[in-house]
């Protein structure tokens, strides 16, 4: 359904993106997960048709993004990262106005318009002005208007930043739903929880490269056997994480966090703790974590998800 | 108290567009009417006044008499034929003509002080009152000089001092018989230039407010969403423009409705000339603020550039003030201004009285309709250019 080549893509002296390639199935949930700035965005944006790559090809329904445009956008639908709504229309009227972009009949239009704002919970409130909505209602109609055309793939690109619970789940409903339908979907994000829920594959992008790609199990076993322990406490700064990486750990820091990789916890465990009261950290919390998607970007990356 | 001021001082200086709007603006402004009202540079030298004259007599003593007033350093004779001469005034061109009349030698000759006929425009009346003054005091003076040459040549130096006194005609001066070529209408000039002038002015901010909305656009993403869709980019542009001039058509015509039903604007003798105007006005004027949205990358650059240059072609093109009160070179300048061509297109409408096929009615639509396609091809380029930018 959707092919990706050797895509390159820099902004000035900033390389975005370093020759990617991967190919997503038709009806496969494909997760680009990375941290901010890896290149996801820079992805959605090409194979979008937003962003000119420098080089590299990307084909979707068997089209190519730079020779067959429109074609290629009739097949996609894009849900922004940023709410992109008119606030001054009514719920109505802007998803009359984007359904209406991609030529579908009037009357065909409204049922998919009643349909879909049922679907998202929001048919009691059509006929209100979108700035009178809360950011999760707007989120929910941000992607309403992506699926007015019935489009072969959708592109999602952190659909779920900044709301609340309900719309949260809502948005996952419909997202599994459509999924289950059949629908390609292109999903990218920084939480670690959405991927491994949703997705039937997954690629970890990072500096503009993929790092790894494949099912939750196969990355999972990329990280061995591997446990994550993390250690709270005060006093812990890059320099400390700098010197135990030195020392030959897996090493990344959060906020009052340490998180090392071990393929060895009973001895390993001791010899952290030590070092870790030699650099002068106030240990408050250890925690011992087994393998999952953060572990497997951490040691493949030396990065955590949400750095 | 002092930390909060010298806050809102740093703010203040931070901002470019604040700046421009405090100081650049009231600077450029104060320029342009210092030299609309003729105070720059503290000279009291006028500009020489343009002096078109028909020649009706056509004899040695009237060239002489023109050869003379082009000598003055107060005018700049332009020669033309009685009926070119008519339709400069007509047009709105030049304020009047001076016609020599025919039997000036003849006149001369016997002893009498000649006669003119002054065709003006009674909408350009401090223009024409300037000139008629000056006139009355030159003529005198040169006819007076021709007259004595003339009674010199004929009779002795003593017979001409006794004869001199008998000449009613002279010791009376000249006579100047005026007569309007456009006469005062139903809708005096100064309600066209208020209803007119206005309308153009404010119609400027407001195509540039929402030519603007193209940059809301890009700030709350949906220009990246629109350029996401199956449609081809420049028709993002196109649909723009489209709106932009409906609402200014609109405009337009609620302004001229309200200066035809509270002033008596004499709209309904005109319509069609006056949708034509009003649609190339809209035109030209949508163009201008979707060209200058296509050159700003920020909304604040489109305010303070805006407030700038609205302002400044709003003086120099005559919707502050009337253009032929002007000095001759901010006249000149005016025709770089939007606001010059379609005022002048009203006065062609509702002053002038001028048939839609006349040619000087048809040259302001055709300049509008240009200064609309030149600004929209240059907006549409830059809009290309800068679309990767602005998404």
């Amino acid at each position: 359904m959707i092919n990706v080549t050797d895509l390159r893509k820099s902004y000035g002296n900033h390389i975005a993106l370093h020759g990617i390639s991967f190919s997503i199935q038709q009806g496969e949930f494909y997760g680009l997960l990375g941290p901010n700035g890896a290149g996801k965005s820079t992805t959605i944006g090409i194979m979008s048709m937003l962003v000119s790559p420098d080089s590299g090809s990307v084909s979707i329904n068997n089209n190519d993004i730079i020779q067959h445009p429109v074609e290629c956008k009739q097949t996609i639908g894009v849900v922004p990262q940023e709410i992109a709504l008119y606030n001054e229309l009514s719920a109505i009227d802007n998803l009359l106005f984007w359904g209406g972009l991609y030529n579908v009949e009037k009357s065909l239009l409204k049922k998919r318009i009643d349909t879909t704002l049922h679907l998202f919970g929001l048919s009691d409130r059509a006929n209100d002005k979108v700035k009178t909505y809360s950011g999760g209602m707007k989120r929910r109609i941000n992607i309403a208007a992506a699926l007015l055309h019935n489009p072969k793939v959708l592109f999602m690109d952190e659909p779920t930043v900044g709301i609340d619970p309900q719309s949260r789940n809502l948005i996952f409903e419909v997202v599994q739903k459509l999924h289950s339908e059949g629908m390609t979907i292109v999903y990218t994000t920084h939480y670690m929880e959405e991927a491994e829920r949703f997705c039937d594959r997954i690629g970890i992008i990072d500096n503009g490269k993929i790092v790894a790609q494949g099912t939750l199990h196969e990355l999972k076993s990329m990280g061995g056997n591997q446990e994550a322990v993390i250690i709270s406490g005060n006093g812990i700064t890059e320099a400390t994480a700098a010197k135990m990486r030195a020392a030959g750990f897996i090493v990344s820091t959060g906020e009052n966090q340490l998180t090392f990789l071990s393929h060895n916890l009973k001895s390993d465990l001791s010899r952290i703790v030590l070092m870790c009261s030699e650099h002068g950290i106030d240990i408050n919390d250890i925690s011992i974590r087994h393998v999952n998607l953060e572990t497997v970007f951490l040691s493949l990356t030396g990065k955590q998800l949400r750095d | 108290m002092f930390k909060i001021a010298a806050k809102d001082l740093k703010l203040f200086f931070a901002d470019k567009r604040g700046m421009l709007l405090t100081f650049a603006v009231p600077i450029a402004l104060i320029t342009l009417f210092a030299f609309a009202f003729g105070g720059a540079g503290g000279s009291s030298e006028p500009d020489p006044l343009k002096l078109v004259i028909a020649d009706l007599d056509n004899t040695e003593t009237s060239k002489k008499l023109i050869a003379n007033l082009d000598s003055l350093e107060e005018f700049v004779v332009i020669k033309a034929t009685s009926d070119s001469a008519e339709n400069l005034v007509i047009k709105g061109k030049k304020p009047a003509a001076l016609f020599v009349l025919r039997g000036t030698e003849d006149s001369i000759r016997a002893g009498h002080m000649p006669a003119f006929e002054l065709k003006y425009d009674q909408g350009q009346g401090p223009e024409v009152g300037i000139l008629e003054g000056a006139l009355i005091a030159n003529l005198n003076q040169i006819s007076g000089e021709l007259l004595m040459q003339a009674m010199s040549a004929k009779m002795p130096s003593d017979s001409l001092m006794q004869f001199m006194p008998k000449q009613s005609n002279a010791s009376n001066g000249v006579t100047i018989r005026e007569t309007p070529l456009v006469k005062e209408k139903e809708s005096p000039v100064g309600l066209i230039h208020a209803v007119a002038g206005t309308a153009i002015m404010m119609l400027l901010f407001s195509v540039t407010g929402m030519g603007s909305a193209m940059l809301d656009e890009k700030q709350e993403g949906t220009l990246k969403k629109l350029m996401m869709a199956p449609i081809n980019p420049s028709s993002i542009l196109f649909g723009k423009m489209i709106s932009v001039n409906v609402i200014s058509i609109m405009q337009l015509i609620i302004m001229f409705v309200y200066g035809w039903l509270m002033f008596g604007l004499d709209i309904a003798s005109h319509i069609p000339s006056t949708v034509i105007m009003i649609i190339c006005t809209a035109f030209a004027c949508s163009a201008f603020g979707v060209f200058l949205v296509s050159i700003a990358k920020s909304k604040a650059q489109v305010q303070g550039l805006s407030t700038l240059i609205i302002l400044t072609m709003s003086a120099i093109g005559g919707s502050m003030i009337p253009s032929f009160i002007m000095p001759a070179f901010m006249q000149k300048l005016s025709i770089f201004s939007v606001n010059y061509w379609g005022i002048q297109g009203f006065y062609d409408v509702y002053w002038r009285e001028l048939p839609i096929s006349d040619a000087t009615f048809l040259t302001r639509v055709a300049v509008l309709i240009g200064i609309g396609l030149l600004l929209n091809l240059i907006a549409v380029r830059l809009f290309r250019r800068n679309i990767i930018a602005l998404t």
